[in-house]
C-alpha cells in the first residue's frame, strides 16, 4: 500500500513500522532507543510522529507503530516539534550527565529544566535493549527489577550472575553505554563478575572469556581450536580467499 | 531450628507447591503467591527451585517478586497493616493514620517490627474509597479510622508489647 510522509508517497507493508518505512525513504526521524537486531520497549519517545487518519490526528511512537491502513505522517510538525522537546527534556532530567543524552538535547536546541534535579550518576534510560539481548544470547542474566522511579537493570540479589558468561554485549547495545565494564590485566568485570579473558591466537589481545568460548561450543556444536578476535578472524579469511583465487588462477588459468 | 534444616523446609514446602501446578510458565505468579502466604516472603531457595523446575532464569523471577508489591523479598511480619493512600483517604487525611501506626509500632511504613508482628504499609488504593480513610489488616478491612481507633484496632491483633 501507498502511505504519505512529509506529504511523499512511499511504499509500506501491511503492518510495518513507520520508521522503517521512512528510514528506508530516506527521511530521517530522531530515535534513542530503536534496535534494528532487538525487539524495543519503546521507551525514549523521541520517534513520535502525527498520524493523520480520517481527519484525526494521533500522536504515535513511529518504531512501534504498525502500518494497516494508507495513512498520512508528518515527523516534524510544530507540535511534534515541540513534544520531542518535553521528551528531551525529561531524558535530560533523567540522565544529567551522559554524554549522548546531552548531545542530542544540544542538537535539538534543548535547554535542560533547572528545576528537575537528576541523579548525575544515572546513566541508564530504561530502554530495555540490555536485557533483550542478554535474552536473546540465552544467558538471561539481567533483567528490569522494582518499579515505578526504583525500577532498574539488575542482575538477582545484586549479585554477580551464574549465567552471566561475560560477554558484555548488553553494554554493547546500550544506547547510552550505561553499562560499565572494565577491562585490564586480561580481566573482565561487568555486572560485578569477573572473568579471565583469553588471548587472539595471532595479535594477542585479550579479548573473550572462557564462559564465552564454552557457549560458542555448546551453540556451534563443534570444537574452536584457534582462538581469534575479530580483526584477525576477518584478515584469515581474507587471506584465505585471496589465497583460493591464486590456486584457481595458477590451476585452471581463469582470471587471466 | 538451625538453618539448614529450616532450608530443607522451605525446598520441601516450594516441591509441594510446584507439584500442584502444571509445569507451565504461567502459573509462575500463582506458585510465588503461594509462598509468599506460607512464609510472609519469598525465600531465596524458593526462587532459585521454581527457576530450575520452570526452566525460566533466575532474573525473570526476581524481576517479578520485586515488581509485585503483594510478593516481598524481606520477611513480612504476621499480620500485615495496608493502610490506603489513595487520592480519596489522602484527603481524609490517611497520612495521620500512618503517622500514628508508625508512632505506635515504632516503625516507619514498609517496615516490620522487631517482634516480627507486624508490617506497615501504604497503599495506592483499596477500593473502598466511600469508607475512606480505609485500612487493610491482612483480610479484614477498616473503614472511616481514626488515629484514636488504631491501637483499639491493633489490640484486635494482640496489640503491642514493644513499648
Ligand atoms: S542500561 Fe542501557 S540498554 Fe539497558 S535499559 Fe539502561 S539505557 Fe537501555
Ligand atoms: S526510538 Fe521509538 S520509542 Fe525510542
Amino acid at each position: 500500500m501507498i502511505i504519505t510522509i512529509n506529504g511523499r508517497q512511499c511504499e509500506a507493508e501491511h503492518g510495518e513500522f513507520i520508521l522503517d518505512v521512512a528510514l528506508r525513504n530516506g527521511i530521517q526521524i530522531p530515535t534513542l532507543c530503536h534496535s534494528e537486531a532487538l525487539p524495543g520497549l519503546a521507551s525514549c519517545r523521541l520517534c513520535i510522529v502525527e498520524v493523520i487518519e480520517n481527519n484525526w490526528s494521533k500522536v504515535v511512537a513511529s518504531c512501534v507503530y504498525p502500518i494497516t491502513s494508507e495513512i498520512e505522517v508528518v515527523t516534524h510538525s510544530e507540535k511534534i516539534k515541540r513534544m520531542r522537546k518535553t521528551l528531551l527534556k525529561l531524558l535530560g532530567a533523567r540522565a544529567p550527565q551522559n554524554a549522548y543524552v546531552r548531545k542530542l538535547l544540544a542538537e535539538h536546541e534543548v535547554t535542560p529544566a533547572a528545576r528537575f534535579q537528576g541523579d548525575p550518576d544515572e546513566n541508564c534510560i530504561m530502554c530495555g535493549l540490555c536485557v533483550s539481548a542478554c535474552d536473546k544470547i540465552g544467558a538471561g542474566a539481567i533483567s528490569t527489577v522494582y518499579r515505578g522511579i526504583a525500577k532498574k537493570v539488575s542482575t538477582p540479589y545484586d549479585e554477580p550472575s551464574k549465567t552471566c558468561i561475560g560477554c558484555s554485549a548488553c553494554a554493547g547495545v546500550c544506547p547510552t553505554g550505561a553499562i560499565k565494564v572494565q577491562e585490564s590485566h586480561g580481566k573482565r568485570i561487568i555486572w560485578k563478575k569477573e572473568f579471565e579473558l583469553l588471548s587472539c591466537a595471532v595479535c594477542g589481545k585479550p579479548f573473550i572469556t572462557p564462559e564465552q568460548i564454552a557457549y560458542l561450543k555448546a551453540k556451534l556444536n563443534q570444537e574452536i581450536d584457534e582462538i581469534l578476535c575479530e580483526t584477525c578472524k576477518r584478515k584469515a579469511a581474507g587471506e584465505r580467499f585471496a589465497q583460493t583465487c591464486a590456486d584457481l588462477t595458477a590451476s585452471k588459468g581463469l582470471l587471466r | 531450628m538451625t538453618v539448614e534444616k529450616n532450608s530443607q523446609r522451605i525446598l520441601s514446602y516450594t516441591r509441594d507447591v510446584m507439584a500442584g501446578y502444571p509445569r507451565e510458565q504461567r502459573f509462575t505468579l500463582a506458585m510465588l503467591q503461594d509462598i509468599q502466604k506460607k512464609y510472609k516472603y519469598i525465600p531465596r531457595e524458593s526462587l532459585e527451585q521454581l527457576s530450575d523446575h520452570l526452566g525460566v532464569p533466575l532474573s525473570k523471577l526476581y524481576s517479578i517478586a520485586t515488581f509485585y508489591k503483594a510478593l516481598s523479598l524481606q520477611p513480612k511480619g504476621d499480620h500485615v497493616i495496608r493502610v490506603c493512600d489513595g487520592t480519596a483517604c489522602h484527603i481524609r487525611s490517611s497520612m495521620v493514620i500512618v503517622d500514628e501506626l508508625a508512632k505506635i509500632l515504632m516503625i516507619k511504613p514498609g517496615e516490620t517490627t522487631s517482634d516480627g508482628k507486624f508490617s506497615l504499609e501504604t497503599v495506592n488504593c483499596l477500593g473502598s474509597c466511600a469508607m475512606a480513610p480505609a485500612m487493610v489488616i491482612d483480610e479484614t478491612y477498616y473503614g472511616k479510622v481514626t488515629p484514636s481507633r488504631t491501637r483499639e484496632i491493633l489490640n484486635e491483633y494482640g496489640g503491642v508489647d514493644c513499648e
